[in-house]
């Protein structure tokens, strides 16, 4: 799509110029010359400066922030997203992080290549080999092999997590070494080419294994297959469901209850989770199930929740960096002792911060948490 | 004229319409009632006062507010310990006209009436529809009408601009020195400190900040916003520039921030108007809509924005912040246009004949003000004499002359 047809196609045409957007912006608060307003106005005033060329189109964090105030309904990451595949067409790019090393994985994967990823599932619990529920894990196993040894934290944490409360509530997942990444990040990188093919496979091999919904715990393989695969996989007829909600019904109907939590927590909402799938309350609540916990929102809460501050492997800089270390010491100003999210990726980005600073705060990943004080 | 009233029954014809009216009861005999306040004097119940935004209190036996017509008092059955089964019946008592009568029931009047005129104006919209704004948590973000409120000498502050938190302040105190006593006879060494040391806080608050001096106005608040009203209000960018200008009447250190995206200043002398704001007053438009409000320790709200003239995203530290509300159509309207037959429009403003501006779509139905879209008071002042000339053609002509 060229731009004029993407400015057509997300009526970035009724901008108003009110400044909201670049108000709201996690990215704008920090580094003056990012504007998500500016960026529209110079892609509708077709300026001599190429949009494509400009670098800010690979800082946006697509939390969705900005549209989700903007009076006009602007869909600005959509918007960026196509300006991306465009330059993506044109042979332009941005700065993968961790030497692109996962955008490498991602690639790979749309390949005939022999995964093993599921032996975790065996050891920890319950999982089926064709059934009804596939539990879809996401990249957690990749982050493994680059955070473990550097920085302590264990992205297995979460699915194991996962898979635990899954089989107390009396559900054995599938789990496959089949599955791929979900195509998020590729997606965000402006690569639909390969995004699409790890559309197709996964869709594919859910399918093949006869499950008929798909779990996730992840926010981004969620609204991945929830939102965009039905744009690049026809007929997928799979049930899309988030793990919190699923869980938060078994919970009303007294199937699980937990152990008391003391000391005082405070909830991060991913993006994509909070903002983007508008799932808020369900966390909370199962947060709230927790006898005796201290519950305590942070300033930016909610769909105004402030982001982990890097997005799709991609642009991580020292702005990242002070976004981070701002949402973390928001967390300390409420008094929270423990910070919980529901995305992987949150934690591990805010965890990066957390090195820099000498303050007394642990990040926790909300599934670990939950199943940690599991009654059983 | 049938106040507390509303419609139950519709039906007819232009000429010849049947409407069934019930009177709510007032539990006072509006004949014998002379308004001379002493019921809600010795009245012993107190009901925050909605018409000033619970910033004061009124009486379970109450006039809406000072001006309101028939002037005649009300009980309100919520509130009435008679009313509520419980003993008390001092307005009774007190009262030399012998107009409280506990016993009222509602009643009904039919009517035969030729033409009806629908004037059922508008709500403020419910800025708490935006989170990020923090109406409804921050005690000193309020809304265009509780502004208006707080500027009035017959207001809850007597027209000094005291900030929301400051008069909530003033009443946690003497809630807080009846507390401390209390905690000083009791054994319990801790609560007498978490008491005093809010005193300590609420103090600072109320004496630091007595009167609010640098105000933020924000523009578009529910309107020009897909999210909510895609309509322009028409009269909010006139009434802030307003109660900006009688601020600094009021209290000439006052310092006044509108932000705006466009002030619409349209109609005769309000371009002058608001120049005048400006060059006199010392108004300072900014132009940038509020991305989102916090506060400080000391409840001063904190605006972020960008300023799109200079490119520059920044935060403004506010004595408080005064939201222009949109006109929203009210919420009683889509019952009342179902009673009587009358389109809406996609915004539940009565839809109106493009060449007669007041005409609805049922013949003998007439409508003005804000029932069918944002209007200012001299519109809807010129709306409603045309309305009702409309309704005398009617009448007179026994709806002949409907047709222009």
């Amino acid at each position: 799509m060229n731009l004029p047809e993407i400015v057509q196609h997300t009526q970035a045409y009724y901008c108003l110029d009110c400044g909201i957007c670049t108000g709201s912006c996690p990215v704008s608060r920090v580094t003056p010359d990012f504007s998500p307003r500016l960026m529209v106005e110079k892609t509708l005033m077709e300026q001599e400066e190429n949009p494509l060329e400009d670098v800010n189109i690979w800082s946006c964090l697509s939390c969705g922030q900005c549209s989700s105030r903007c009076p006009s309904k602007i869909d600005y990451p959509e918007f960026v997203r196509m300006v991306r595949e465009e330059a993506v067409r044109q042979g332009k790019g941005g700065v993968p992080a961790h030497r692109g090393l996962f955008q490498t994985i991602m690639r790979l994967q749309t390949l005939d290549v022999k995964q093993s990823k599921t032996a975790w599932a065996r050891e920890v619990g319950r999982v089926a080999e064709t059934g009804d529920t596939y539990y879809f894990v996401g990249c957690a196993p990749f982050f493994d092999v680059e955070f473990h040894d550097d920085w302590g934290v264990d992205a297995m944490d979460g699915p194991k997590g996962v898979l635990k409360l899954l089989n107390a509530v009396g559900i054995e997942p599938v789990v496959h070494d089949d599955e791929r990444c979900c195509g998020h990040d590729l997606l965000w990188n402006g690569d639909r080419e390969n995004f699409a093919k790890l559309a197709a496979r996964n869709v594919a091999l859910i399918k093949k294994l006869g499950a008929r919904r798909v779990v996730f715990q992840c926010p981004e393989g969620y609204l991945t297959f929830k939102k965009y695969y039905p744009e690049v996989v026809s007929d997928m007829n799979l049930e899309i469901v988030h793990f919190y909600e699923l869980l938060q019904d078994k919970l009303q109907a007294g199937a699980l209850s937990f152990e008391p939590f003391e000391g005082v927590l405070t909830y991060h909402d991913p993006c994509r989770l909070a903002r983007q799938a508008g799932i808020i309350d369900a966390p909370r609540a199962l947060l709230q199930g927790l006898p005796g916990i201290a519950l305590r929102e942070m300033e930016h809460n909610r769909e105004s929740a402030l982001c982990c501050g890097t997005s799709a492997w991609m642009n991580c800089s020292s702005c990242s960096k002070a976004i981070q270390k701002e949402r973390l010491t928001e967390a300390l100003a409420v008094g929270a002792e423990t910070l919980v999210t529901a995305c992987p990726k949150c934690r591990l980005h805010l965890n990066c911060a957390l090195r820099d600073m000498e303050i007394d705060l642990k990040i926790r990943d909300m599934n670990e948490l939950l199943a940690q004080h599991l009654k059983v | 004229m049938l106040a507390y009233s509303e419609v139950t029954e519709f039906s007819g014809q232009v000429g010849d319409f049947k409407v069934k009216v019930r009177k709510r009861p007032r539990y006072v005999d509006q004949s014998r009632c002379t308004a001379c306040g002493a019921c809600a004097e010795k009245c012993p119940t107190k009901v925050p006062n909605e018409f000033n935004f619970g910033l004061d209190d009124r009486k379970a036996i109450y006039k809406d507010y000072a001006q309101g017509i028939p002037s005649v008092y009300t009980i309100d059955p919520e509130n009435c310990r008679v009313l509520k089964g419980q003993k008390c019946g001092v307005c009774a008592k007190v009262c030399q006209a012998k107009a409280v009568d506990y016993d009222q029931k509602e009643s009904f009047v039919d009517l035969n009436v030729a033409a009806v005129i629908v004037s059922t104006g508008y709500e403020l919209f419910d800025a708490t529809q935006i989170p990020e704004y923090g109406y409804g948590k921050l005690p000193n973000v309020i809304s265009s009408l509780e502004m208006e409120r707080l500027l009035s000498a017959g207001g809850p502050t007597k027209g000094h601009l005291s900030r929301p938190s400051t008069v909530r302040g003033e009443v946690r105190l003497k809630d807080l020195a009846k507390l401390i006593k209390k905690a000083e006879k009791s054994e319990d060494p801790t609560e007498l400190e978490a008491l005093q040391a809010e005193q300590k806080r609420v103090e600072h608050q109320v004496h630091k900040y007595h009167t609010a001096k640098k105000l933020g106005f924000i523009q578009c608040v529910g309107s020009r916003d897909f999210r909510f009203h895609k309509y322009c209000s028409s009269y909010c960018c006139m009434h802030s520039i307003k109660e900006a200008i009688i601020a600094k009447e009021h209290e000439p250190a006052t310092e006044s921030f509108v932000f705006y995206m466009d002030l619409r200043t349209v109609g005769k002398g309000f371009e002058e108007y608001k120049v005048r704001g400006a060059k006199v007053s010392g108004l300072q438009y900014v132009r940038g809509r509020i991305a989102e409000i916090a506060q400080d320790e000391d409840l001063n709200p904190v605006v972020r924005y960008e300023d799109t003239e200079q490119r520059k995203v920044t935060t403004m530290t506010l004595d408080m912040v005064i939201l222009a509300n949109a006109c929203s159509a009210s919420r009683g309207i889509v019952k009342v246009a179902d009673l009587l037959g009358l389109d809406l429009d996609d915004n539940n403003f009565v839809r109106t004949h493009p060449n007669r501006p007041l005409d609805t779509n049922v013949p003998g139905i007439f409508t003005c003000g804000c029932a069918q879209g944002p209007l200012d008071i001299p519109e809807s002042v010129a709306q409603a004499s045309s309305a009702a000339a409309r309704a005398a053609e009617t009448v007179m002509t026994g709806g002949q002359a409907l047709a222009v």
